[in-house]
């Protein structure tokens, strides 16, 4: 495959894995006001913030109430909006998709038939069912639709696409997008507990976490055969048998890169990422302490992917001299 | 929409203008039996919902074609009609013949007038015509591609007279586009027809990608390895990408832009994830005068540098080569049959349309005297562009033709307003006649091919002869359909 190329085909994996993992946030979230209380307070502009964006900045555009409060329904209307219909919020789902499409149809070549047309067949229902972030329930069917869709595209690539660079790009793209994204869905919780308007902490509530993460029953198993005092933290960091812990999609980011020419460099800063996972008893971090945990991860992920996406300066001498 | 009015001669024919599927008297030729017993069995409802089904197959394939408006790029939905166009086999196996004779002999032209010139000196054709013409490009001069073969690929514009005889309309030999519609308008009327395929026998047209990779494969100057193929694509935002990047996918070379590909001691190498690769064969759909700013139009950013130089020293093959567009020239078009009979001894198998060179003084007088009856075209415009049709223009439109010709007599030809046929095309639910043209493809290397059939152009408005997609044109899927017996 061509040098240029590179950087469409890993972003082709990671748009894709970020449209899935988008809508689990939005039911992730949803799940959690299922199992609250009537009277928990959802801080509903955590959900970009955890995104990396400034949410006040975000909300600004939405002509909101001066006094209204982070619970309420506006504010909930917005901040969906931000994340699913407005095309013009770069963490929204309709963006995410143009973008998809776009590095789709820049490596065409190296997409198979079936795919493509599986490519299409989301964009249009996106664009089509996206237009507005809709009620609760409609919500979360809707959702549930996307990353059944977003499935599908991985599905049909498994089954035809050449196992070639190109695949191996692919995959590391949707790997690191999704330890990214576990990450940040991490942090929507551990941000509620931040929130200085809450005086009392309750426990952490990881069930809605896990279930929008298609994890509760595996999570279960286990804390059934793992020794020691372990919890949903230490599942989702490290657990390496479900594959949407880091630990799991930094294996598969090592595996996939083997055959690249800049593998070297690569594995060297997933080295780097799995060692920050042992550094910590993970069961003793504070709030805080695990909020700067997930941001020592994320800036790993980031330097990961700059090593991936440059092929060319990341060679080694002796590669080079060759 | 009645149907039996389709079957029963009340399908309103045109005036003086073969009708693909409906003879003059009104009834069903052959070579449609079976969609005639279609339409009847299953009514014009379900014709139309056929359509909405091919529609939504279109738009999940992503076939699409870009245009150009307001200097923003708009992928639009490809239009393709649910009504094919029937072809018999008979009929078709002399009209391929005859396609590859015209570019057999236009490829032994164009190789005549980079080197020995024996057609010119033997006053065949006028030599200033050519040498005169922006597409004879000199720094060709002296050079001879494998095989002799200068368009490998050729795109011919085929249009029936109102007898029913295809005529040759053009000749596309720079960088023909359309096959990959050809392509795909036949998975999506397999998808939404298969009861049709099934009864008939409808010769397939998919063969097409594997043809093009031989070809291209049969100009490699190294002999040894697999060559290494790329098609040369000036990009995304080009509205022939879609294609670019389709055949790229089905003939599985590489698609590139000038940036990947760079020269290095006359040998061309493409910039892999792995490193540096050696390029042996071009196809390329850039203009030939971008290709290279060394060579031609400095101000080229689409080119690499060095790139004529590498194919001059046969490190490399280009399909088509530089420099073949000479013969695809409305003026040039005009000596085809006496180029036909001169290299091959032949009398052409497809005849042209009648054409008036207005660099002919006499000729020039006769277009000026009839602009309202005739059509007349620029030399070196595509895509439907420039053109006057006579009879649908006003008068101040052939007045400005008439100041333009007079200008500039060497750029205009005009040939008769033609009765171009027609095929039941589904037009708000009913079928009605529309013109249409054929544009097959043909290749030549180291053998010769010619599609099955090609793609079918109409024109979707009521009495329209421009079939180009991007003024409002749509297509067809074409079907040759067996009738030997």
């Amino acid at each position: 495959m061509l040098l240029k190329s590179v950087d469409n085909i890993f972003w082709l994996g990671r748009y894709l894995e970020r449209l899935d993992d988008t809508a689990r946030l939005v039911n992730a979230t949803s799940h959690l006001l299922i199992d609250s209380h009537k009277d928990t307070q959802f801080s509903w502009p955590v959900l970009l913030d955890v995104m990396g964006l400034d949410s006040k900045t975000a909300l600004a555009n939405y002509q909101l109430p001066p006094d209204a409060t982070p619970e309420q329904a506006s504010i909930e209307y917005a901040v969906m909006a931000h994340l699913i219909s407005n095309s013009a919020s770069t963490v929204s789902i309709r963006h995410t998709c143009s973008q998809l499409k776009y590095n789709a149809r820049s490596i065409r070549q190296l997409i198979p038939r079936d795919m493509w047309e599986e490519l299409n067949k989301l964009d249009i229902f996106l664009q089509q069912h996206c237009q507005q972030p809709g009620g609760r329930q409609q919500r979360y069917n809707l959702m549930t639709e996307v990353s059944r869709r977003c499935q599908m595209v991985v599905g049909v690539l498994d089954g035809v696409m050449l196992r070639s660079d190109a695949f191996d790009l692919f995959n590391i793209g949707r790997h690191l997008e999704r330890a990214d994204m576990t990450t940040r869905i991490m942090d929507v919780m551990v941000l509620q507990q931040l929130q200085p308007t809450q005086i009392k902490r309750p426990k952490f509530r990881w069930t809605s976490i896990l279930n929008a993460l298609g994890g509760i029953e595996s999570y279960h198993y286990y804390l059934a055969h793992q020794s020691g005092d372990v919890d949903a933290i230490d599942y989702l960091l490290t657990y390496a048998d479900f594959p949407r812990s880091i630990a799991y999609c930094l294996n598969r980011v090592a595996a996939s890169a083997k055959g690249l020419p800049h593998s070297i460099s690569i594995l060297q800063q997933v080295h780097q990422l799995q060692a920050l996972l042992k550094t910590e008893p993970l069961t003793e971090l504070s709030t805080e302490q695990l909020h700067q945990l997930i941001d020592h991860i994320q800036a790993g992920i980031i330097n990961l992917h700059k090593v991936i996406a440059t092929p060319a300066e990341n060679l080694s001498r002796a590669q080079l001299s060759a | 929409m009645s149907v039996k009015s389709f079957t029963r001669g009340g399908y309103p024919l045109t005036e003086n203008c073969f009708d693909e599927l409906v003879s003059s008297d009104g009834s069903v030729r052959p070579v449609a039996a079976a969609i005639a017993r279609f339409i009847d069995k299953h009514g014009a409802t379900e014709l139309c919902q056929r359509q909405d089904q091919l529609n939504q197959t279109i738009s999940d394939m992503g076939v699409c074609f870009t245009l150009y408006s307001d200097g923003n790029n708009i992928d639009r939905a490809w239009p393709l009609d649910v009504m094919p166009r029937t072809i018999p086999s008979t009929e078709w196996q002399s009209t391929s013949a005859g396609l590859k004779q015209r570019l057999t002999a236009l490829n032994l032209f164009i190789d005549d007038l980079y080197n020995k010139q024996r057609i010119l000196k033997d006053g065949v054709v006028p030599a200033d015509l050519v040498l005169q013409s922006r597409n004879y490009l000199a720094p060709c001069q002296g050079i001879s591609p494998l095989f002799g073969v200068w368009a490998n690929i050729c795109g011919t514009d085929l249009v029936r007279d109102e007898d029913g005889r295809f005529l040759v309309l053009e000749d596309n030999l720079r960088v023909p586009s359309g096959v990959s519609y050809m392509l795909e308008n036949r998975t999506v009327m397999k998808r939404v027809f298969p009861e049709l395929f099934a009864e008939s026998t409808i010769y397939p047209v998919d063969d097409y990608p594997h043809q093009l990779w031989r070809m291209l494969a049969s100009l490699s100057p190294r002999h040894s390895d697999v060559p290494c193929i790329v098609l040369l694509t000036p990009g995304i935002y080009n509205s022939a990408y879609f294609e670019h990047s389709f055949l790229a996918q089905q003939t599985g070379i590489e698609l590139a832009e000038n940036t990947d590909l760079f020269v290095e001691d006359d040998i061309v190498y493409l910039k892999k994830l792995h490193g540096k690769q050696r390029v042996d064969v071009i196809y390329r759909r850039v203009d030939d005068v971008f290709i290279d700013p060394q060579a031609f139009r400095p101000d080229s950013v689409l080119g690499i540098p060095g790139l004529i130089k590498a194919w001059a020293k046969g490190n490399v093959s280009i399909a088509n080569a530089p420099g073949s567009g000479v013969a695809d020239d409305k003026v040039i078009y005009a000596y085809v049959p006496q180029i036909i009979q001169y290299y091959l001894g032949e009398k052409p198998l497809i005849d042209n349309v009648e054409t008036f060179l207005c660099l002919d003084p006499k000729q020039k007088s006769y277009v000026l005297a009839n602009l309202d009856k005739l059509v007349v075209k620029p030399a070196n415009e595509s895509g439907g562009y420039g053109i006057l049709i006579g009879p649908r223009s006003t008068l101040a439109e052939q007045q400005q033709m008439a100041e333009a010709i007079k200008a500039n007599p060497r750029n205009f030809i005009a040939q008769p307003t033609l009765n171009l046929s027609t095929a039941p095309t589904l037009c708000d639910g009913a079928l009605e006649p529309r013109h249409l043209d054929l544009r097959p493809f043909i290749l030549q290397g180291k053998e010769l091919y010619c599609t099955t059939g090609g793609l079918s152009r109409v024109a979707l408005k009521r009495g329209s002869l421009v079939v180009n997609s991007s003024q409002g044109g749509g297509s067809k899927d074409t079907w040759i359909i067996n009738d030997e017996v």
